[in-house]
């Protein structure tokens, strides 16, 4: 009988869970935002969500592929995302963002012009309004590594072979190597292609592994003394302490940089709400938040009186990075390519 | 039912060993997780004790005890469902000639064959096109679905080869099919039904691909909240958090190991 | 058993299930590797066999074979755990308690886990410093990065999923069996190959079938803890459907994935049935 009873409360609990799901409804306008984990301070929502009387449900997404997948087999809901350029592109082509209506982002004016006049993914800004800008770095455990110039070359270096890691990414790291031999990261030209190839597949022999995922966590714990990443994946992971042993610079070759933007959804039923929030972030004293607390350089100049921290690479190191574009069919070459190193 | 005897032949001395080498095994990570939430260091080297993500753990992290509540929710709704249809569905193709009786059980079990991305994608599409709204609900319904081909084998494993005269019995002896069903299929499928409730709550606690996919806006899981982290580095907050499900369920099956025997028996 | 009615409602809701989520999403994949691709992902509904005779690559094959090989010793070295620990259990006065004792480690987020083996097993990590602590070694051991560890990472993710069915299988075996057969002068390991085994053949095909298909689609753990060349064949699924956006050939490749491991299973399951008739036979 006892297992009659469980039975009883059991579909009692799942009558309850039910009725739970059906009740509930939200009085106050509610904003979807589908972000990449940690990209905005939770202090900033909050804020806003109080100056607003709104409500912010935010999701969290770890890549760009991930996050494209998910919309484009239909997933549905959200109003703003963060994709990165070649990733905006993409979206705008394939029809699944709205226009921007600039007359209600003034803040917009904050943004830097010099980085503006970069943009190829999205011309004028018509769909996008740009984030941040960043680049995957080289990080160094200068403790234990010696006698190193601040280029890309290093992976060659065969004494340091199985203490290195590439980002399991074919962009990135065959951009890397393309800058390294002077080309640009978004070229079409099979020689440029053959050549970076043939670069990568000499540095795959001194590397342990393509990580995208822990490269931070090894080199925190000295397993890895060079990886190529994100600066805030390196510095995330470490302790004050600890932060003396890394030397983080961008290659003087330069590489692909990535510029992540602020879209809304076509089918967002808060479009008004959408700008609003794009508009608060931009506001240069909530934006020099943001930075502080990525350790990011910032592209709002409105943000220097308000910012606490230095960031971990200036605007500047980016001179010779270019952003990493939408490749259209050409990009069959790039997986080709890709396949070819890591398989 | 034979009884227990403790002859040295019942308790081998291999059977031990292994047994114990295999909880070494499984909880070698543990202790390792156990001691860096203790650690004052971010980092995966030892620094000094301290309560740091405990107190990290209790008092900032509201998003993710949110996303763990959403993860039990569905973990117990699913495991509970995929149990019942499962085992029902198990019996019922075990003790009746039904049409279609092999093609139902290898459809069965074909979603397991389906590498999870796929089925992710797959299982969005449909929900998409049919105008679901995506969230908790699309989320239960996945984790019943992919839960469902192992309750179904494990009973299945464990009817096979039952001895079915004693069912027979039951009927001559003017049992109706919900007694022998209640008083004899169900008692003897105990054992299947317990570890398959437990398979089927674990996979579901576990699963990150399949939920990433079906999820919609503010239906976060935990695994979905980890994951997202790895980009910025896994806070330690999460081993403090391990630990302390680990001790919740260590006092959880003590409980009812004192008090449920009546109905796990 | 002809006059009873109820059957039918038993798999009435395993039916709708069935129908509802399992076919449906099976033959949108099946429908999706026919079609053309689109440049961004998704499908251009036009007929086409591009996908599968994209199947016929070298490079896939080779990824094909080690993801087999990975995933078969995987499958063997968590069958060698799991049969004597289901036997404990099954065997033991708190089984419940050991069920939970096995099966609680993995209420922690798998993510975590595999950290956890990265410090063990890491250059600095616990083992090379108990090793080298102890004088066994010199110098570190690379345990990282390479296919022995994605193996071993492989069986510990998947080892409870085969305890618990054999375990289930294992409890309600006669024990007396055993006992008669020693009695009759067979070795220990006589009558575990002889009787046990064939006895508890339905709890091993579970573990086989629970342990060996996820581990062959598996896509994190070679990802986290294998070396440069460590490709699996899940890797390359979701590669083909997130970076390269090749979504009709990710459906072929799962589709000839279910299909092979389909007539696998078809051919397990009449094996299996006849195992079990010739069983009822002598017992009658």
């Amino acid at each position: 009988m006892k297992i009659n009873k469980l039975v009883i409360l059991c579909s009692m609990i799942l009558l309850l869970f039910l009725t739970g799901c059906v009740g509930g409804k939200k009085e106050k306008p509610t904003l979807y935002v589908y972000n990449w984990t940690y990209y905005l301070p939770a202090e900033v929502i909050t804020a806003f969500e109080k100056k607003f009387n709104v409500k912010v449900v935010y999701d969290v997404f770890s890549s760009n592929e991930e996050m494209f997948a998910k919309l484009k087999a239909g997933g549905k809901g959200y109003d703003l995302t963060f994709p990165s350029g070649d990733f905006t592109k993409i979206m705008i082509k394939e029809g699944m963002l709205a226009p921007i209506d600039k007359t209600l982002i003034p803040n917009f004016k904050y943004i830097d012009g010099r980085m503006i006049a970069k943009i190829k993914f999205d011309e004028g800004n018509k769909f996008s309004v740009p984030y941040m800008v960043g680049t995957a770095g080289i990080a160094v455990n200068k403790n234990q590594v010696k006698n190193y110039e601040h280029s890309s070359s290093i992976f060659g270096r065969s004494d340091l072979k199985n203490k290195m890691t590439l980002l399991d990414d074919m962009r990135e790291v065959i951009g890397l190597a393309l800058k390294n031999l002077g080309y640009s990261v978004n070229t079409t030209s099979d020689e440029e292609l053959t050549k970076a190839k043939d670069l990568v597949l000499q540095w795959k022999k001194n590397v342990l592994k393509f990580d995208s995922e822990s490269f931070g966590k090894g080199f925190a714990s000295d397993e890895f003394l060079v990886v190529q990443g994100y600066a805030e994946n390196v510095y995330l992971e470490l302790d004050e302490s600890q932060k003396s042993k890394v030397d983080f610079f961008v290659p003087k070759e330069g590489g692909p940089m990535y510029m992540d933007s602020m879209v809304i959804l076509k089918d967002s039923k808060n479009i008004a709400l959408a700008h609003q929030f794009i508009n608060y972030i931009l506001e240069p004293e909530n934006f020099a938040k943001i930075v502080d607390f990525l350790g990011l350089p910032s592209i709002n100049t409105g943000t220097k009186k308000f910012t606490t921290t230095t960031p971990n690479y200036q605007i500047e190191d980016l001179a010779n990075c270019e952003f990493k574009e939408d490749l259209g069919e050409a990009v069959e070459k790039y997986n080709k390519i890709w396949e070819q190193i890591r398989i | 039912m034979s009884k227990h005897k403790t002859s040295s032949f019942n308790r081998g001395l291999y059977s031990t060993s292994m047994f114990i080498l295999t909880i070494f095994f499984f909880y070698a990570p543990i202790l390792v997780l156990l001691i860096f939430s203790f650690n004052s260091s971010k980092s995966m080297m030892w620094e000094g004790f301290s309560w740091r993500w405990y107190s990290d753990l209790i008092y900032k992290s509201p998003a993710l005890w949110a996303s763990f509540d959403k993860s039990l929710i569905i973990a117990f709704f699913s495991a509970l469902v995929s149990t019942f249809i499962g085992t029902i569905g198990a019996i019922g193709l075990y003790w009746y000639n039904i049409k279609f009786k092999k093609t139902l059980q290898l459809m069965t079990v074909v979603p397991m064959l389906l590498p999870e991305i796929i089925l992710g994608v797959a299982l969005l599409i449909f929900f998409s096109s049919a105008g679901m709204k995506l969230g908790l609900f699309t989320i239960f319904l996945a984790h019943t679905t992919f839960c469902i081909p192992y309750v179904f084998l494990i009973v299945m494993s464990r009817l096979d080869e039952f001895d079915k005269s004693i069912v027979e019995a039951a009927y001559d002896l003017g049992a109706t099919e919900l007694i022998v069903l209640t008083r004899i299929i169900v008692p003897i499928c105990i054992p299947a039904i317990v570890a398959a409730f437990l398979i089927s709550i674990t996979l579901s606690l576990e699963d990150f691909v399949i939920t990433f996919f079906v999820a919609g806006p503010g239906s976060t899981t935990l695994p979905l909240y980890i994951y997202s982290m790895i980009r910025f580095g896994v806070s330690p907050v999460i081993n403090s958090l391990s630990v302390i499900i680990l001790i919740a369920t260590v006092i959880l099956s003590l409980l009812s190991l004192k008090f449920a025997k009546g109905i796990f028996k | 058993m002809s006059n009873r009615r109820y059957g039918y409602y038993y798999t009435a809701p395993l039916v709708f299930w069935v129908l509802a989520f399992f076919l449906i999403p099976i033959s949108i994949i099946l429908v999706f590797s026919f079609l053309k691709k689109g440049l961004y992902g998704g499908v251009i509904y036009e007929f086409s066999l591009s996908a599968y005779q994209s199947l016929l690559n070298p490079t896939l094959f080779k990824v094909l074979i080690t993801t087999l090989y990975m995933s078969c010793v995987a499958t063997l070295l968590t069958l060698m755990l799991a049969i004597p620990t289901g036997y404990f259990i099954a065997r033991s006065k708190h089984k419940n308690f050991f069920l939970f004792l096995i099966i609680i480690p993995f209420w922690t987020n798998f993510l975590i886990r595999i950290y956890a083996w990265i410090a063990i097993l890491g250059n600095n990590g616990f083992l090379n410093q108990f090793l080298i602590k102890s004088g066994l070694l010199e110098n570190s051991i690379q345990f990282l990065y390479n296919p022995l560890a994605v193996i071993l990472v492989l069986t510990y993710t998947y080892l409870p999923f085969a305890v618990l069915p054999l375990y289930s299988t294992i409890e309600k075996f006669d024990f007396s069996l055993l006992e008669a057969a020693r009695d009759l002068g067979a070795t220990k390991f006589e009558s575990f190959y002889k009787i046990l085994l064939p006895n508890i053949k339905s709890g091993i095909f579970s573990a086989i079938l629970f342990v060996f298909i996820p581990a062959f689609g598996a896509y994190a753990i070679p990802q986290l803890v294998g070396g440069r060349n460590s490709f699996m064949i899940g890797n390359i699924i979701a590669r083909e459907l997130t970076v390269t956006r090749n979504w009709p050939l990710a459906s072929a490749m799962s589709s000839m994935l279910t299909f092979i491991t389909i007539i696998g299973v078809l051919y397990f399951l009449r094996e299996n049935n006849k195992g079990s008739k010739n069983k009822t036979n002598v017992k009658a």
